[in-house]
């Protein structure tokens, strides 16, 4: 579809639009499909860039392609195929989509990271997951060593990742995560960076078990809130979150507020562990925010007995220092791992993160191709509505949250739906977990009424709101 | 009711297992009427075969090697007399169960194995069945790899063994040669052990390279890794040929690696059984770091040999310690001997003295007692051989005397072919008297590495990793020449000394190393850099270990020389090697291995029972995933609310069906937040009900099951009964509860009266549901009735199945409406909590 006026992109029109690519095994083929304008959108016949794996095998972020079906990689995905056997594939960009691709092909699997990354997978498989299941059986066959120890038996491996911005953390937890998935484990994935959500939207801290296949298709990975549960069928399992609303972009922006939050999470976590015996034996994997700060203080609670640098040794040299001699309460040391980082891995740039964010707040509302989504259009007065606006500065001594009334300034932002009663302490509140979101449309001050949008129909009830200060509203939802 | 038959069929079939392993037990001399009775009972209890089947052929794994004859000649019998089904269970397995036994008895019996295999290519004599008792595609790599090792034994060992061997062959009728069999002779003069009889043998029957020898696993092509094989050689200057001249030379490094590997997967079982044995961890470590090792393009053929030698009588010592089990194709025998290995070490005691404070491991004596025939030959060639005091772990690997052999022949071979190092093998200026001294303990061999992993990670894996991160900087061979032995002992053994690394794990303490062993890194390193197996470029400027930085040092140890405070991280021993590609087969695992993929989403399944019955479920679920899509988006359909902590904490993966019960249920009961309306539920009972509906329990999330009966029809339909009996509650109680079904699509079909009041069903654009629905209406069967006069009449029947349900909350699947509508009036979010069960 040539479109006339737009320059270059004529030229690989329809006839070339679809090619054919051979990876030798450990070759990757990385594309990046920007985020289309809005005027843009919907205009081509295709939604994204297709991909058909012809023959052998190729996986995005751990996850195998089916052979022989064909992928929608929509705009705003920025990832890679791996193939570890080799492959073919068909590429088709029949919307014209400005691709950005290139294949990736390394003289010898030593010198892929991917090939580090999957011996690392194996390592965790082989002696961690599977001393935990042996843990687990001789406790459940009454071994005597547990029997005194009078604890939980030892679970899998669990992994701090850390390492600068941009060394390709959240992908490598998506691979690992993915690779224990596609061999019967069931890992639990935690997500400390408040810049991305974890099947959620961004500005929230999370957890939730990967036990089934991840969405290839999905921009995030199989890590965006469009995975999360819907009220019909859907075609790739959902997965089920727990999500804190951090509400601000960095830690750094409220650092205590980020520490409690981790530390609540980390309870939650152990609980998992304690009641399942899957998730447990399978282990946990973190994300966390590129600083150096941040693995130290959300640690402890964690009980991480790997911490992963990539691609820093200079990071790693530091965690090694300061974890030497520490033990996780299980009585295990503290291995920290240097891994090579990957050379496609990339710090996302702001405006492109910026419209990540939009498209997580539409999938989150109105669905992805794979399920179109109808929220509800509602109105409240301002007495029904209670809202908690966390404060613009934290400081020493501030509230966590302050009732406000609805401004007009509250126009378009999202606001979390939290799982708390309006009569409980802000406290209890800015702790609960999520609930939701909705997006408000518009705020009549003189009729003292709220028009916003909500994913579910039914009225809001005793549920609290918090106004977070992150994300901003881009966009106008209702428009 | 139909599981119940099938776990009583289960039953019978163990039973009958047990019965026949015992029959078995008792059979120790070849009697043609044992035997006949043990076919009898087979073919009588035919319809257990498969557990028959593999009864026998674990029997035949484990028997001792007297009594496998008998043991295989059931086999023969049953197969031949019962070929329906056994010969069929059997087929896939013959490979291993031969191979195994083949490799364990002695050569009076493998020649009665040769009759046997040569009789299963014809048909059963007098019998009308023109086919062959097993077919050639079963026979054929059997036969294959039996030659190959034959032809391979015969090289090794062309002089003394000619004849013998010879005859054996011409035994068994002319073979065709396989291709990849290495064909010159004299390979291997001197100092080499006697050579092997039967090559090492894994599960892949090494000498076929990977060429079909393993009927479960093909291969194509020859068992080269691939990239390496297409690529360029990255390695600088360094030239990779390796595979070529390994076959050239008689040795394979692709089998030895094969048979390393095989060793590490059965290492690998009994380390998981328990992994505290510090011993089991000491040689896993060790294998491992073999195992990076004779990847090096640069191990010398010599070493090889010797490493290959005792990977295979190690092989045989582990089979002798294992159950058997996935060793079972581990094959060796060490050719000097004529008594088989495996009755020359019937029982694994430990080793004695040599192995220091290490723990005991399981090598058995026999490790050191066959040694002595063959370790002192190759160690006379030597001037340090007999020093073996030091052992680490590869002492315990490989037992004493290995060590002092292997480093002979790394000695010699390091002399041989260096310009400067001609002459005598060791030049005492080169290596100082200590340094010899220490040598043999920690044997330069690949293997050596392995010692040092586990009493200096730090070191070793700098050093390994130097060598690895800086491939081109390395001179083989000729950096070798000069050890500066002194530098050596400065930089290495303090970390050995001052920071015994603990590993991780298991919270195992490394084997501590003995006395003698504190000159020992150093040396060493001397000898795995004279040896060529350390490349010198690390050699020759004092610091080995400099961290490059920026490239990813992995893993980036703590510099130990840098005179940093702490102790360095302890990583475990699989960490070390995580630059290390093993090869397609461990790349299988994430893909063959699994199993073939689901078509449509690319998982993969199993191909045994449980497999298949996960398959079957799994594409169920796809089935009616796409049979609902469609509809549900044409009746619209929203995000869900998330769920509560503690359902979050309770809540399980359910996988394509839930059919996984939630252990603690009773706990998922809401505890609810204070104030909140939550709701009791207790899938227990949905779970039952709902098996096949799994995925689409959201789809209650906001309509009730009425909708989903509709479309759904059997399996909605219990749903929409719970609804009805909470319907004629909420008609006849307070409040009201709206029950609806959509409007049929043709309403022609369906009675628009409800037949029990013969009034009309009242339609209605109901907002929340966003579609026009029939309100108080169930669907039954394939008629509609109005909710509330379908449970008075049925009272207990549909009123039951509701009341159950509603009680616990079943009504949640209803989420905000349908059956809970009321309450959702009251608080629109009521049903949130409830919905915990995902679809997956």
């Amino acid at each position: 579809m040539s479109i006339p006026g737009l320059g270059q992109i004529a030229p690989q029109a329809p006839t070339s639009t679809q090619r054919t690519i051979t990876l030798r095994p450990f070759g990757e083929w990385r594309f990046s499909i920007p985020h289309q304008h809005s005027t843009f959108s919907s205009n081509s016949s295709a939604a994204g860039v297709t991909v058909r794996l012809v023959s052998g095998t190729a996986e995005r972020d751990g996850t195998e392609l089916a052979p022989n079906s064909v992928y929608t990689f929509l705009p705003g995905t920025k990832s890679k195929l791996f193939t570890d056997q080799g492959c073919t594939l068909e590429i088709n960009n029949t919307g014209g989509y400005p691709l950005e691709d290139r294949v990736v092909e390394y003289p010898s699997p030593e010198q892929s990271p991917m090939l580090q990354y999957i011996n690392f997978h194996f390592g965790l498989q082989d002696f961690e997951r599977a001393a935990a299941v042996t843990a687990q059986q001789q406790q459940q066959h009454g071994s005597i060593r547990y029997q005194q120890m009078k604890a939980q038996p030892k679970p899998g491996p669990r992994v701090l990742m850390c390492g600068p911005r941009g060394s390709g953390k959240t992908s490598l937890v998506k691979t690992l995560a993915a690779l224990a998935t596609r061999m019967g484990s069931q890992p639990l994935v935690a997500n400390l960076n408040p810049t991305d959500g974890l099947l959620s939207l961004p500005g929230t801290l999370g957890a939730a078990v990967f036990g089934t296949l991840m969405d290839i298709e999905d921009p995030e990975g199989g890590f965006g809130v469009t995975n999360t549960p819907i009220s019909g069928p859907s075609a790739v399992p959902v997965k089920n979150p727990m999500t804190f609303y951090f509400g601000r972009e960095k830690v750094e922006d409220d650092a205590e507020m980020w520490k409690q939050m981790t530390e609540r999470l980390a309870g939650l976590v152990s609980r998992k562990f304690e009641r399942n015996r899957d998730v447990r034996v399978a282990g946990l994997l973190v994300d966390t925010p590129p600083l150096e700060e941040g693995w130290w203080r959300g640690r402890r609670g964690w009980r991480v007995n790997y911490v992963v640098v990539l691609g820093s040794a200079e990071l790693q040299r530091a965690m090694g220092t300061r974890l030497a001699g520490e033990k996780t309460s299980y009585g295990e040391p503290i291995a920290v791992l240097g891994l090579d980082k990957s050379d496609g891995a990339v710090e996302i740039e702001k405006g492109w993160r910026q419209k990540s964010t939009e498209t997580a707040i539409k999938e989150y509302f109105f669905g992805g191709i794979k399920a179109r989504l109808s929220p509800f259009t509602q109105s409240a007065s301002f007495d029904e509505l209670v809202v908690f606006k966390a404060p613009d500065e934290p400081y020493e001594g501030a509230p966590v949250l302050e009732r406000v009334e609805p401004t007009p300034e509250m126009a378009h932002w999202t606001l979390a739906v939290m799982i708390a009663s309006v009569t409980d302490s802000p406290q209890t509140i800015r702790f609960s977990s999520i609930l939701g979101f909705i997006v408000i449309a518009d705020v009549d001050v003189e009729r003292r009424r709220v028009k916003f949008l909500s994913p579910v129909s039914g009225r809001l009830g005793n549920h609290p709101l918090i106004w977070g200060r992150w994300p901003e509203p881009y966009l106008n939802l209702l428009a | 009711m139909k599981l119940a038959t099938m776990s009583a069929a289960e039953d019978a079939a163990a039973d009958v297992a047990e019965d026949y392993r015992q029959a078995l037990e008792d059979l120790t001399v070849n009697s043609r009427i044992e035997i006949a009775t043990l076919t009898n009972i087979a073919r009588e209890n035919s319809q257990h075969a498969m557990a028959i089947a593999e009864v026998l052929a674990n029997h035949i794994k484990k028997v001792p090697p007297p009594r496998t004859l008998p043991a295989l000649y059931v086999l023969d019998s049953v197969v031949k007399n019962v070929p329906t089904p056994y010969a069929l269970y059997f087929g896939p397995k013959l490979y291993s169960i031969f191979m195994g036994a083949y490799t364990k008895v002695d050569n009076p019996t493998r020649r009665k194995m040769d009759e046997m295999l040569k009789t299963w290519k014809e048909p059963v004599p007098g019998s009308t069945n023109p086919k062959p008792v097993f077919p050639p595609e079963v026979v054929k790599p059997i036969e294959n790899a039996l030659i190959a090792a034959k032809n391979v034994a015969l090289q090794v060992n062309q002089s003394s063994f000619q004849g013998q061997q010879y005859m054996l062959r011409g035994a068994r009728g002319p073979a065709p040669p396989h291709r990849e069999t290495p064909t010159p002779p004299n390979v291997r003069p001197a100092t080499q052990q006697p050579g092997h009889q039967y090559p090492p043998s894994n599960g892949h029957m090494p000498p076929h390279g990977g060429n079909g020898g393993f009927p479960m696993r093909p291969h194509n092509g020859p068992d080269v890794l691939p990239p390496r094989a297409t690529t360029q050689p990255p390695y600088g200057g360094a030239p990779y040929h390796q595979p070529p001249q390994a076959a050239h030379q008689g040795i394979s490094i692709e089998r030895l690696r094969d048979d390393i590997q095989q060793l590490i997967v059965a290492e690998k079982a009994e380390f998981v059984r328990d992994p505290l044995d510090v011993g089991k961890q000491t040689r896993l470590k060790a294998l491992l770091d073999l195992q990076t090792l004779i990847q090096r393009p640069d191990v010398p053929q010599e070493q090889l040999m010797l490493v290959k030698e005792k990977i295979t009588e190690l092989s045989v010592n582990m089979r002798g310690s294992l159950p058997a089990g996935g060793t079972a194709g581990v094959a060796p025998v060490a050719a000097g001997y004529t008594v088989p290995p495996y009755t020359a070490t019937p029982t694994p005691p430990v080793i004695p003295g040599a192995i220091g404070a290490v723990p005991p491991p399981q090598v058995p004596a026999g490790a050191g007692q066959q040694r002595p025939p063959s370790a002192p030959a190759v160690a006379g060639s030597a001037p340090v051989a007999g020093a073996g005091a030091g052992a680490l772990s590869l002492d315990s690997l490989f037992g004493q005397g290995a060590l002092a052999a292997l480093l002979a022949g790394a000695t010699r071979k390091s002399a041989t072919p260096t310009p400067t190092q001609t002459g005598t093998p060791i030049p005492p200026p080169t290596v100082p008297p200590p340094v010899a001294a220490g040598v043999p303990a920690p044997a330069p061999v690949p293997a050596a590495a392995a010692s040092l992993a586990a009493s200096l990670p730090p070191a070793l894996a700098a050093v390994l990793q130097s060598r690895s991160h800086t491939p081109t900087t390395a001179i083989p061979g000729a950096a070798a020449v000069v050890p500066p032995a002194p530098h050596l002992e400065a930089a290495i053994p303090k970390p050995a000394a001052s920071a015994p690394p603990t590993v991780p794990a298991g919270a195992v303490p490394p084997p501590p190393a003995p006395a003698p062993g504190a000159a020992n890194p150093s040396a060493l390193l001397a000898m795995l850099r004279q040896s060529g197996l350390l490349s010198g470029g690390a050699a020759a400027g004092g610091p080995i270990i400099k961290p490059e930085p920026g490239t990813g040092l992995l893993p980036i140890i703590p510099n130990p020389l840098a005179g940093q405070p702490g102790e360095p991280s302890p990583l475990p021993a699989w960490a070390f090697t995580l630059k290390q590609y093993r090869g397609p087969h461990f790349i299988n695992r994430l893909h063959e291995d699994l199993g073939p993929p689901c078509t449509q989403c690319g998982r993969r399944f199993g191909t045994d029972d449980e497999g298949r019955r996960k398959k079957t479920a799994h594409m169920d679920w796809h089935f009616r995933v796409h049979q609902r899509v469609t509809d549900a988006e044409r009746r619209g359909q929203h995000r869900s609310w998330w769920v509560e902590q503690s359902d979050w904490v309770s809540s399980v993966e359910a996988i394509d069906v839930d059919h996984s019960h939630r252990p603690d249920a009773t706990s998922a009961q809401s505890k609810g937040i204070p104030g909140q309306d939550t709701l009791n539920y207790d899938d227990e009972d949905n779970d039952d009900d709902y098996d096949p509906e799994a995925s689409f329990n959201q789809s209650y999330n906001s309509y009730s099951g009425a909708s989903g009966a509709d479309a759904a029809g059997g399996y909605g339909g219990a749903k929409s009964q719970g609804g009805a009996g909470r319907g004629k509650g909420g008609k006849k109680g307070p409040g009201g509860t709206k029950n609806y079904i959509p409007v049929p699509e043709d309403s022609a079909k369906v009675n628009n009266m409800c037949p029990i009041c013969q009034e009309r069903f009242e339609m209605k654009w109901l907002d929340e549901a966003q579609e026009w629905v029939w309100m108080d209406a169930t669907k039954v069967g394939g008629r509609v009735y109005h909710a509330s006069c379908h449970r008075e009449v049925n009272g207990t029947g549909a009123g039951q199945d509701g009341g159950v349900k509603l009680e616990n909350g079943g009504g949640s699947a209803g989420g905000g409406w349908g059956g809970r509508k009321r309450k959702a009036e009251d608080d629109g979010f009521s049903g949130v909590n409830a919905r915990i069960k995902l679809e997956y």
